[in-house]
């Protein structure tokens, strides 16, 4: 059996720089490698949580499953079929994305409305006499008032906006729905609802979820699994109940022991991890982690471990991975 | 001689808006001891960086303060102040963005060095070793190298402590912090918090912490006040706050916050939206969200009560609170 979404052996880079100075200077041209050679699988109604720190590539990866960025190499396939670089309006329908900041991804000068309306028109998702009543069915799905169907994205509250971007991604009958960071422009208040509701739609619609954030807490709370990554690599791909009960990978670890947590008072100059991750284009040798980790020895430096384990969902990038 | 570093009593900021008189701080009254770290916390809109700017002056133009602000320098009676006397003289401030607040057109040592250069007199070379001096407390690796950087040549996290550094450089007694690790990634915003605590206690100076995140005050502040539409709702130690809290949107807010620790079964959240503060609800604030409301509380005007030995509250009702994990 094929999984439903596969990724593998998937890279993204971009070019830094300019290609003309590099190479008047007789430099190579500088690549920066943003998701380095990443494999997994997502079965059909999971959730699967991607967590790490700005700069690991975690957006991108999205974004390369969506189609937003070119891949550099390697290959996505949904249900057996391919999803390459040029989509066909029925292939780019399947995967859909709810961004980050909601006011700066909905049309400030398009009523919710329009904006709903224009993606079941220009993808024929409905006859014309009906879309007045799918874009009242999507506002229900996504719990707001009708009467909302007037309003600029401007009148709307954060939280309401962000239901709108939900809405629009649903207008088209997604089968994997991306959230990138969708609550972390919120207010927690407006964040609790808005992830109840992320968790019901996977539930009715059967939908495929990857959720995208730097926020271990809200990973754990809409996930069936979780994917760290740490510098363009997925150092851990395990279930959230064991990943969150005995993490294997020190970084994983350290991001835990980072995450502020109630009725634990921070000791006078005391951290986690020490230093700043490295930068993308200037990688250290042997495991990405290392000069950060508690653990590195000499191997660490020479040779960079695999993302292997037990089974696809059971894995660690680690010489010498936290037995527990 | 007295322990109190600061007192805010029956602070208000009205601005304009539109043409319109809006107060989006009203009747806050919070105090402070020396070497004691106070976290304002509540949603974007409350009030808590306003709160936090008029302490130290630095509002937009055109707004009012009423109220009463005390400071004391030394160990004496707060007494009264205006914002030009304490700055670079006791207060400072640290912003969330450290790349808007810094100077991009100065290089980061000197920028250091432009406090004690204007306030201690000292002269240019004095001013760069005591910039370095500051960069190597603040644990800024090489600070010789970095003091000749700009700022987008530092990581957000270098930018942050130079900033921290920066608003050392005066030697203050109170530093406000308006959500310094919010623009920051956890491994870094750890380290930070880690810092903070390390040099209140060096340094016995002390903070008010502003945050949106209830579990980063808890980690740095002894005490809590918890901001609402402009008004302070619940005041108390943090440990007794978080584990008993007797104001409804205390306990909303601890409930609308997925806990890493532990698998929560269903996050409740708080139905509706902040006002906004031009158009705050008559009688108690909150009473349009509240899962307790009772007929008195559209009518309740606004009071702090005691409650316990070290606590406040604004709530009318606290007795119906069921607590947490209910």
């Amino acid at each position: 059996m094929t999984a439903f979404l596969e990724i593998k052996d998937l890279t993204v880079t971009f070019r830094v720089g300019s290609a003309i100075a590099a190479r008047l200077k007789g430099d190579p041209v500088p690549d920066l490698v943003a998701v380095d050679d990443i494999t997994f699988t997502v079965d059909r109604g999971e959730s699967l949580g991607i967590v790490g720190e700005s700069g690991c590539g975690k957006s991108t990866l999205a974004r390369a499953i969506t189609g937003l960025v070119p891949v550099t190499s390697g290959s996505i396939s949904l249900d057996g079929g391919p999803l390459g670089k040029r989509r066909s309006k029925a292939t780019r329908r399947r995967v859909q994305m709810v961004f980050q900041d909601p006011s700066s991804s909905l049309n400030p000068s398009m009523t919710v409305e329009r904006t709903l309306a224009e993606l079941l028109r220009v993808h024929k998702i409905v006859p014309r006499d009906r879309i007045d009543a799918r874009c009242a069915e999507l506002m229900d799905l996504v719990e707001l008032p009708k009467s909302l169907l007037k309003a600029r994205p401007r009148s709307l509250s954060g939280g309401q906006r962000q239901r709108v971007g939900i809405a629009r991604a649903l207008a088209l009958e997604p089968d994997v729905l991306i959230a990138d960071e969708a609550v972390a422009a919120l207010d927690v208040s407006v964040q609790a609802p808005v992830l109840n509701l992320l968790n019901q739609l996977r539930e009715e619609l059967g939908l495929t979820v990857m959720f995208i954030s730097h926020d271990l807490a809200v990973v754990r709370y809409v996930s069936d699994r979780v994917i760290v990554m740490y510098l363009g690599n997925a150092v851990e791909d395990r279930s959230t109940v064991d990943l969150f009960e005995s993490p294997r990978h020190p970084y994983t670890r350290a991001l835990m022991a980072a995450a502020p947590k109630f009725g634990v008072k921070k000791a006078p100059g005391e951290s986690a991890i020490k230093g700043e991750p490295p930068s993308a284009l200037d990688l250290p040798s042997g495991c990405r982690f290392r000069p950060r980790c508690p653990l590195a020895e000499e191997i660490c430096e020479q040779v960079e471990p695999d993302l292997s384990g037990a089974s696809e969902t059971e894995r660690t990038a680690c010489h010498f991975p936290w037995e527990g | 001689m007295s322990d109190r570093i600061l007192e805010v009593e029956d602070l208000s900021v009205t601005l304009e808006r539109g043409g319109k008189e809006i107060t989006p701080v009203q009747n806050v009254s919070v105090s402070l001891g020396r070497g004691e770290a106070l976290g304002i916390a509540g949603e974007s809109g409350c009030g808590k960086s306003l709160t936090l700017k008029s302490i130290i002056g630095l509002l937009p133009p055109g707004a009012i303060v009423g109220g009463d602000l005390r400071f004391a320098l030394d160990r004496e009676e707060p007494i009264s102040y205006e914002s030009a006397d304490v700055h670079g003289h006791g207060i400072a401030i640290i912003f969330q963005e450290p790349m808007t607040a810094l100077n991009p057109t100065m290089r980061v040592g000197d920028l250091i060095a432009e406090g004690p250069k204007i306030h201690h007199g000292l002269d240019r070379r004095e001013a760069r070793e005591r910039a370095i001096e500051l960069m190597r407390l603040v644990g800024i690796p090489s600070p010789e190298k970095r003091a000749r950087m700009w700022p987008h040549q530092l990581s957000g996290g270098l930018r942050q402590r130079v900033m921290i550094a920066a608003a050392l450089s005066t030697e203050p007694k109170l530093l406000l912090c308006d959500e310094p690790t919010t623009a920051l990634d956890v491994s870094i915003q750890d380290q930070i918090l880690g810092l903070l605590q390390e040099l209140r206690t060096r340094l016995d100076m002390s903070i008010i912490f502003v945050s949106h995140d209830l579990a980063v005050i808890g980690e740095l502040c002894d005490r809590i006040a918890i901001m609402y539409a402009g008004q302070v709702v619940e005041k108390g130690p943090v440990d007794e706050v978080f584990a008993d809290p007797k104001h409804p949107y205390t306990e909303a807010l601890m409930h609308s916050v997925p806990s890493f620790q532990q698998t929560t079964e269903k996050l409740e959240g708080i139905e509706g939206a902040p006002p906004d503060p031009g158009s705050f609800p008559d009688g108690c604030r909150f009473a349009p969200r509240c899962r307790y409301v009772r007929d008195d509380c559209a009518t309740a005007s606004y009071a702090l009560v005691q409650i316990g030995e070290r606590r406040e509250t604004g709530c009318i009702h606290p007795e119906l609170l069921e607590g947490i994990g209910s």
